[in-house]
């Protein structure tokens, strides 16, 4: 017998509705706040907890990356075209900007591959593993980040206020990275050649993007990729407001963004429906 | 006056592919069908797949620790993934009091972290559990008491012998006090003096209003031990189910232990007579 107190429920079989979905989505992260801060303190603390230098690293890599770039422009190997600003600068601001996308999309598209065995094993929502990859990123981004503004200050470059806007015109570029990095953590399980395919295409978007040479080239193809190319719009529009105080493209910056919000919806929308399906396909577990 | 049911199970199914290439096959096209909301009918296999579990149905009430015994790829596994929403449910009904907390222990370190100290792997697998950080600390004497393991909890989990960790994790899990516990094989590892205490501790703990533990093991001795009722799977389907433990296990030694020797069989099924209830 079943008294009032005992309402037996069906599990549900994925046929939310699109509220119900998203509402879903909120209440998880707000119920397990608590798990994501734990999985915040382990991703930045493991890496460092055995390293002497610990944190440092975070601002190593990218001035490492800078010099080479000076370098090879020094060198007379690279002809940047016109940048506006000390090529040193252009190129460590771009390059900051470039793996602050590219990097979302590597942490977001191995996030099933990456958890596989811990999703087998504990019963947590997804949004979760999101939600920590999201904050970690914006942290490792911001520590550098303030490096790079040392090193434009000392290049000479001047900030306006709509310098303080920079925060704000990265979440499209993170919508986007985390879009395509969601579909590719599903296909890493069960198309593993295709999200190969992603990997080396993300790597060679870089060159099709203006990160080491200015957006107006007279270079035939690579124009026209240039020209088609969201990311030119997303980076150049950040990198503007930064170090001219002016809106690169605003239009197509803002019909791009706008895109790239929506991509991020159905791309979250599919990671959520399919990766407890998706998962049950690991064979390693 | 009649047990609560906890959970109705009812015609569940679920396939898997035995071959990896169709795995992933399958999964792609999957994933293709699920992204455009395309309906496909998934009562038949498709090619190299097969049942893991094939139309099980039963009760599970308050009070009771079900023991579930079958050899390896009998569904076990499967069956409580199902149970505890990992695997997602596609055929079948399952039906659980509404709000109904089910913690499912497979692996007793999972998600524990290797330089973090005992004493933060507590927050770190509570909150995996959906605890409060008030939640934990409130938990933290019974953690501490429980898993016995005194100065050791504030030096690295990384450092632990496989019994520490297994008393920790299990501790952890305890403190979560869900209505159904799962627990996968986890208890394979520890000391017995320890295990004996977790399995008092289970007995007491299901005579609470509300609260059942579903037991997987395919070792007798911890069935017998343990076991209110015996679940007998077998290639995905349940073949025997019965509150007669001992008759139960007898069911599986004789009809599920196909590849074990006779001289074996006897021996474990000469243990269950012998058994003391």
């Amino acid at each position: 017998m079943e008294d009032a107190n005992h309402i037996m429920e069906e599990f549900s079989k994925n046929r939310e509705s699109f509220f119900s979905h998203w509402a879903n989505t909120f209440r998880n992260i707000k119920s397990y706040r608590f798990f994501i801060n734990q999985l915040i303190k382990i991703n930045i603390q493991t890496e460092f907890k055995k390293s002497f230098i610990g944190l440092a690293w975070l601002f190593i890599v990218p001035i490492l990356a800078v010099v080479m770039w000076v370098l090879l422009n020094g060198a007379g190997v690279v002809d940047p075209g016109d940048t506006g600003i000390p090529y040193p600068a252009y190129v460590l601001l771009s390059t900051s900007i470039w793996g602050f996308f590219a990097e979302i999309y590597k942490t977001t598209s191995n996030i099933l591959k990456a958890n596989g065995r811990v999703l087998l094993m504990n019963k947590f929502p997804y949004e979760v593993l999101i939600a920590e990859k999201i904050i970690v990123h914006f942290i490792r981004f911001s520590i550098p980040f303030f490096v790079n503004i040392l090193v434009l200050i000392f290049f000479d470059v001047s900030f306006t206020w709509l310098a303080l806007l920079f925060p704000l015109t990265l979440i499209p570029l993170l919508f986007m990275g985390a879009a395509i990095g969601l579909l590719v953590a599903l296909l890493r399980i069960v198309a593993i050649d295709i999200s190969n395919l992603v990997d080396e295409f993300i790597r060679i978007l870089m060159f099709m993007t203006p990160i080491v040479y200015a957006p107006k080239l007279s270079m035939g193809w690579l124009s026209e990729i240039v020209r088609l190319n969201p990311l030119t719009y997303l980076i150049g529009f950040s990198r503007d407001v930064l170090t001219k105080g002016t809106f690169y493209e605003i239009e197509i910056y803002f019909i791009v963004a706008a895109v790239a919000l929506l991509f991020f919806l159905f791309s979250l929308s599919i990671f959520k429906i399919a990766s407890p399906k998706v998962i049950e396909r690991l064979i390693n577990n | 006056m009649s047990r609560q049911t906890l959970l109705t199970v009812r015609n569940l199914k679920k396939k898997f592919s035995s071959d990896i290439k169709y795995n992933m096959y399958y999964g792609i096209l999957d994933l293709i069908y699920d992204s455009f909301g395309v309906k496909v009918n998934q009562k038949k296999l498709r090619a190299n797949e097969f049942w893991a579990l094939n139309d099980v149905s039963f009760d599970f009430k308050e009070g009771e620790i079900l023991g579930i015994v079958g050899s390896n790829g009998s569904g076990k596994t499967t069956l409580m993934r199902v149970l505890s929403k990992i695997y997602p449910l596609e055929m079948g009904t399952i039906k659980g009091k509404s709000g109904q907390k089910i913690i499912p222990i497979f692996a007793l370190r999972s998600g524990m972290m290797p330089l973090f100290t005992g004493r933060e792997n507590i927050f770190i697998k509570g909150a995996m559990y959906g605890m409060s950080k008030a939640e934990i600390k409130e938990q933290m004497a019974f953690i501490e008491e429980f898993s016995e393991l005194g100065k050791h909890l504030d030096s690295p989990f990384g450092n632990y012998s496989s019994g520490m960790k297994a008393r920790l994790g299990f501790a952890v899990a305890l403190s979560t006090k869900p209505d159904v516990f799962i627990i996968d094989e986890a208890l394979a590892v520890g000391d017995s003096v320890f295990k004996a205490k977790c399995y008092d501790y289970l007995k007491d703990y299901v005579k609470q209003p509300g609260k059942g533990v579903l037991f997987v093991s395919n070792n007798i001795r911890k069935i017998l031990k343990v076991a209110t009722r015996v679940l007998v799977m077998d290639n995905g389907n349940l073949i025997y189910n019965s509150e007669d433990i001992t008759a139960s296990l007898n069911f599986y030694i004789s009809h599920c232990l196909r590849d074990l020797e006779e001289g074996k069989k006897q021996k474990m099924l000469l243990k269950i007579q012998n058994y003391d209830m």
